[in-house]
């Protein structure tokens, strides 16, 4: 079952094991430059509100209400990330973006497979923070207007059909149950300073391959046969435009995102996370042919990304799996 | 006899903190914004649980739901206190109603996210 508590999605499995807990919320962030170079982790800055589209079914989609779920509201190039804080408790985790698989970008199936991998172990795999285009290297989530053609689902299908993100959570068979270490990445909570919100704008968003990110999707120690792929729970997360946010929910949107600029100025820390004793997935050939948002609209003569000067990362956290005393692991804000 | 609010956050960290250093106490009570003697006090029960903010902020570093720790701290969340206050009698009623059920029936009620046609 899913419940949605104080804009986290908590996936349980009573029936399974009274540890089988585990929360996913999406978090605000710096989108990356789409630059062509390779960065560190941006930190999270806040959530992003969730809510159940039953509540405002006489303002979504007809199509969000067959696929249920739950939405959330997302500027035009804004970023996010994917922050998995299970308990100890293991799990597969399978997230696609507009039915585009994020590991391997093969179209959506609710099964679990292995070659390639096509899916996450939680807790091992703290976050995902894009598409998976080669070992260790992830182009960012970045929302852009389904039909616009910059997301992955139109780049690969041709078509605007799906959006939003899809996640499909197993569980481990209980009896292979032993507790795993988990990890937190920090940042600023940024109280909302809420904007009027503007006319409402066409509001179903896809997720586009933005910048290059460092992240690597860690390959399953687990047999294939260990999940439990009798007991699964998944969830549409549509996103809506968050210029439209206020007129569908009556609820002022989120405050604009930070730009490169006034993130480097609150002097935010960026992370580089290691697992050193993981192996990481070799990423996807597929997703790492697709165009990014500033390549792609160089191509149409658009400039659909503001504020994309590159930056000069600093203040890196480093965060390991496994620290050993006296060892990083958060910076101080 | 039930854990008390102090000794089930210790026993929570020490258990984290067995795969992971950053579960020591003065690392955690830097994560939630409090001082590492203060957090000492509060898990061996020399000092009353934190405010809700921090208990929500403990609860997700420890991976706990944030309710289950404020009720262990005598506390009810800040958005439930709004809820009830909105509709005091129809709240109170439910509640009251809903108080004997076993755990299976009254998560008949909790709601669900609802999964559709994809």
């Amino acid at each position: 079952m899913i419940e949605l508590k104080r804009d986290v999605l908590v996936f349980r499995f009573p029936k399974v094991h009274e540890d089988a807990k585990m929360r996913v919320d999406f978090q605000r962030t710096l989108r990356i430059p789409d630059d062509d170079k390779d960065y560190p982790l941006p930190a999270g800055l806040g959530r992003f509100p969730l809510r159940h589209v039953d509540d405002f079914a006489q303002r979504v989609p007809q199509k969000w209400i067959d696929h249920g779920g739950i939405m959330l509201p997302m500027y035009q190039s804004e970023a996010l990330w994917i922050n998995f804080s299970a308990g100890q408790y293991p799990f597969a985790v399978k997230v696609a973006a507009g039915k585009i698989n994020a590991v391997t970008g093969d179209s959506w199936t609710d099964e679990l497979h292995r070659e390639p991998q096509d899916y996450m172990v939680v807790p091992h795999q703290p976050w995902l923070d894009g598409y998976c285009i080669e070992k260790g290297l992830i182009r960012q989530f970045v929302a852009m207007p389904l039909g616009s053609g910059y997301s992955a689902e139109e780049q690969i299908t041709g078509e605007a059909e799906h959006g939003g993100l899809q996640i499909v959570v197993y569980p481990l068979k209980p009896e292979l149950y032993r507790p795993v270490a988990r990890m937190t990445r920090g940042g600023p909570m940024f109280e909302a300073e809420f904007l009027c919100a503007a006319a409402p704008a066409a509001f179903d968003m896809g997720l586009a391959p933005g910048g290059k990110m460092r992240q690597e999707i860690y390959d399953d120690t687990y047999e294939l046969s260990d999940w439990n792929q009798e007991r699964s729970s998944r969830c549409f997360v549509h996103i809506c435009n968050s210029l439209a946010w206020r007129a569908v929910t009556q609820e002022a949107p989120p405050t604009t995102p930070l730009t490169a600029r006034e993130y480097k100025n609150y002097g935010i820390p960026w992370f580089e996370y290691y697992a050193d004793d993981a192996k990481a997935v070799q990423g996807s050939k597929l997703l790492g042919k697709l165009k990014s948002v500033a390549q792609l609209g160089k191509e149409k003569g658009d400039v659909p990304l503001p504020d994309n000067e590159s930056i000069q990362p600093e203040k890196i956290v480093q965060l390991r799996k496994g620290l050993s005393k006296g060892q990083v692991r958060e910076g101080t804000f | 006899m039930p854990a008390s609010f102090g000794r089930y956050v210790r026993r929570r960290r020490e258990a984290l903190r067995q795969q992971d250093s950053a579960y020591s106490v003065r690392q955690l009570a830097q994560r939630i914004g409090v001082e590492p003697s203060y957090l000492s006090k509060v898990e061996r029960d020399e000092e009353a649980p934190p405010s809700e903010e921090k208990i929500v902020r403990l609860a997700g570093e420890l991976g706990e739901d944030p309710d289950v720790l404020l009720a262990m701290a005598g506390k009810v969340s800040s958005d439930l206190k709004r809820i009830i206050l909105a509709r005091p009698e129809l709240f109170s009623t439910l509640i009251r109603q809903l108080k004997d059920l076993p755990d299976r029936a009254v998560s008949r009620v909790v709601r669900e996210v609802r999964d559709g046609k994809w």
